[in-house]
């Protein structure tokens, strides 16, 4: 899955002379956390809801206030996201950076943005939750061929995979999470095991046989 | 005045021997009222048209359906949910499900101009079928058909869902809908079809805190679904005030469904067919349309659908099932039949998370009933 896929195209933006109460009100207006800003057609910063609290907080040393300028408040050094990049680059990034939004730039040109939102929804995407399906979680060897050989048994029984994660485990296990289109779940979690998966959800299942 | 909408011609939603959503569990049904000496007065509905299906379903499916049932080859079929272990590609299946369709919009028709008040149809129940996806072993949506039928002369329409499984397909449907009230009584969908029902899902815009889902915990027994039914079900009605009730009643959350985890008994069935009949008198200006569904225990299934016809009628069967009917059905499924018609007491070994298992429930009504508490002044 790549930036491209999920980002919001013509982001709401503002230029460095609006007021920070403007900004303020247009994040409220928009339901927004992020603003770009734009100087003409280069992005020269942003904003975040999170600046705007901490900058105008009386709380602060010296508080900005309501009429000064995003320039003062923003941040400049903007790491941004290419729409080519895949989304796990993009969350890394941001994870590292403890960010909550990358603003996509192509050629030099603000095009669109991505938040951490967007990335709760890329994952729920990849899970398959939006299509009708049943759940399995399974335990298996960590070797070649194990998920070919799962996925021939769903393939023989005309059963199509929804989505697929897996992640390792400790002692070259792999562990997997599937969601196939079949109502019979707990049938096919029994063959499953049967084949010699280990089989952790449906919960308590054992063997058919 | 009471009917019940049959036609021989449902069995040609057949989707083959081997697939659990049989056509046999209604032959069950209607052989016993014949071994009872029950004389079955039905009303035969006219099949409906693919075009009069365009309300409900997008016109490439219903003609890539319509298409593959005539035996024809329809490129990237695969997108539409059909040739897959649920819904294989079977001859004359669309016809099928036109036929049943048509029985549901008969049972909306009757009760809009009155003829009748109280409606069973014997099939149906599609709930999973989506605008442009079969799914679920439904094609055609019945219910929806029906339920767009009533709203478009204006009326508001209560669905209540009983199937184990979630009805996701009208759910999602009328989910915007201001209309039509959903209520979806269900297995937790942490690992069962399709996988959805929670309690977040409200509806979305003029529909918000119409839809309301209950996703119980695997094993919920009789005393607990019972309760979620009058703590959510009856006061949500109590609130809405329909003009008319759609009941899906899949027979899938008895204790020996194959496909779920519900605990329900035949008695904790009867319980909840009473309730139903009542609040469709008391809160839904006395008007009920019920179609079947899901159930895959053939012989529970059977037993429970009979219970539903007896009650529908205010008949009295005896519990003693005939003994011809038992031998002529235990050979051809090659399955033990109770020779009873309501399950033995106690039906199964004690649940060892009972308590447990009441105590979510009741956490779960308790914030369903916040969640709408806002909208439903």
């Amino acid at each position: 899955m790549l930036i491209q896929e999920i980002l919001h195209k013509n982001p709401i933006c503002v230029a460095p002379e609006t007021t920070l109460c403007d900004a303020y009100a247009l994040m409220q207006k928009e339901g927004i956390r992020h603003l770009p800003v734009l100087q003409g057609e280069k992005l020269s910063g942003i904003i975040t809801d999170r600046d705007l609290r901490l900058a105008t907080s009386r709380l602060a040393d010296r508080p900005f206030e309501p009429g000064a300028s995003v320039s003062e408040v923003m941040t400049t050094d903007v790491r941004t996201a290419h729409p080519k990049d895949p989304v796990e680059r993009s969350t890394q990034l941001m994870r590292e950076l403890k960010i909550g939004c990358l603003p996509v730039v192509e050629d030099g040109q603000l095009i669109g943005i991505v938040t951490s939102a967007d990335l709760l929804d890329a994952l729920l995407r990849l899970t398959g939750v939006h299509h009708p399906s049943g759940r399995l979680d399974i335990r298996m060897k960590d070797s070649p061929g194990e998920l070919a050989r799962l996925a021939l048994l769903l393939s023989e029984r005309h059963i199509n995979i929804h989505s697929i994660l897996t992640y390792e485990e400790n002692n070259q296990q792999a562990r997997l999470v599937l969601r196939i289109g079949t109502m019979e779940i707990v049938s096919i979690a029994a063959m499953l095991c049967d084949a010699g998966f280990e089989i952790l959800w449906p919960p308590q299942r054992s063997c058919a046989e | 005045m009471r009917r019940v909408i049959y036609h021989p011609e449902y069995k040609q939603y057949n989707l083959g021997t081997e697939h659990p959503f049989s056509p046999l569990r209604v032959e069950m049904v209607l052989d016993v009222l014949k071994e009872l000496g029950h004389e079955a007065d039905f009303s035969l509905p006219e099949e409906v048209q693919p075009k009069d299906l365009q309300s409900i379903h997008d016109s490439d499916y219903i003609e890539a359906l319509e298409a593959v049932s005539a035996g024809k080859t329809v490129a990237d079929i695969g997108k539409y949910g059909l040739g897959t272990a649920d819904n294989p590609i079977v001859s004359g299946m669309a016809y099928g499900a036109r036929r049943i369709a048509g029985g549901t919009l008969l049972g909306a028709r009757m009760l809009l101009d009155g003829s009748a008040q109280k409606v069973l149809q014997l099939g149906g129940g599609f709930h999973h079928a989506q605008r442009s996806l079969a799914a679920g072993f439904c094609l055609y949506n019945d219910l929806a058909l029906a339920i767009r039928e009533m709203t478009a002369k204006g009326w508001h329409v209560a669905y209540f869902d009983i199937d184990v499984h979630h009805g996701d397909g009208v759910q999602k449907m009328f989910y915007n809908s201001e209309n039509v009230m959903t209520i979806s009584l269900h297995e937790s969908g942490e690992y069962i079809f399709p996988g959805g029902g929670w309690l977040h899902e409200l509806g979305r815009g003029m529909g918000r805190s119409l839809k309301l889902n209950l996703p119980l915990e695997p094993f919920t027994e009789g005393d607990s679904y019972l309760e979620a039914v009058e703590k959510v079900a009856e006061e949500a009605l109590r609130w809405f005030k329909p003009d008319a009730l759609v009941v899906q009643a899949g027979a899938d959350a008895h204790f020996s469904d194959p496909l779920a985890d519900l605990m329900l008994t035949t008695q904790d069935f009867e319980r909840l067919f009473q309730k139903i009949f009542k609040m469709s008198e008391a809160l839904c200006n006395n008007r009920l349309l019920i179609t079947l569904g899901g159930g895959y225990s053939f012989q529970a299934t059977a037993r429970i659908w009979t219970i539903l016809y007896q009650m529908f009628f205010g008949l009295k069967f005896p519990n003693e099932l005939p003994d011809a009917w038992l031998a002529r059905w235990e050979s051809k499924l090659k399955i033990k039949i109770p020779s009873r018609l309501h399950d033995p007491n106690p039906a199964f070994e004690p649940i060892p998370r009972k308590a447990e298992i009441v105590r979510t429930n009741r956490d779960l009504i308790q914030r369903l009933m916040d969640a709408v508490a806002a909208d439903w002044l």
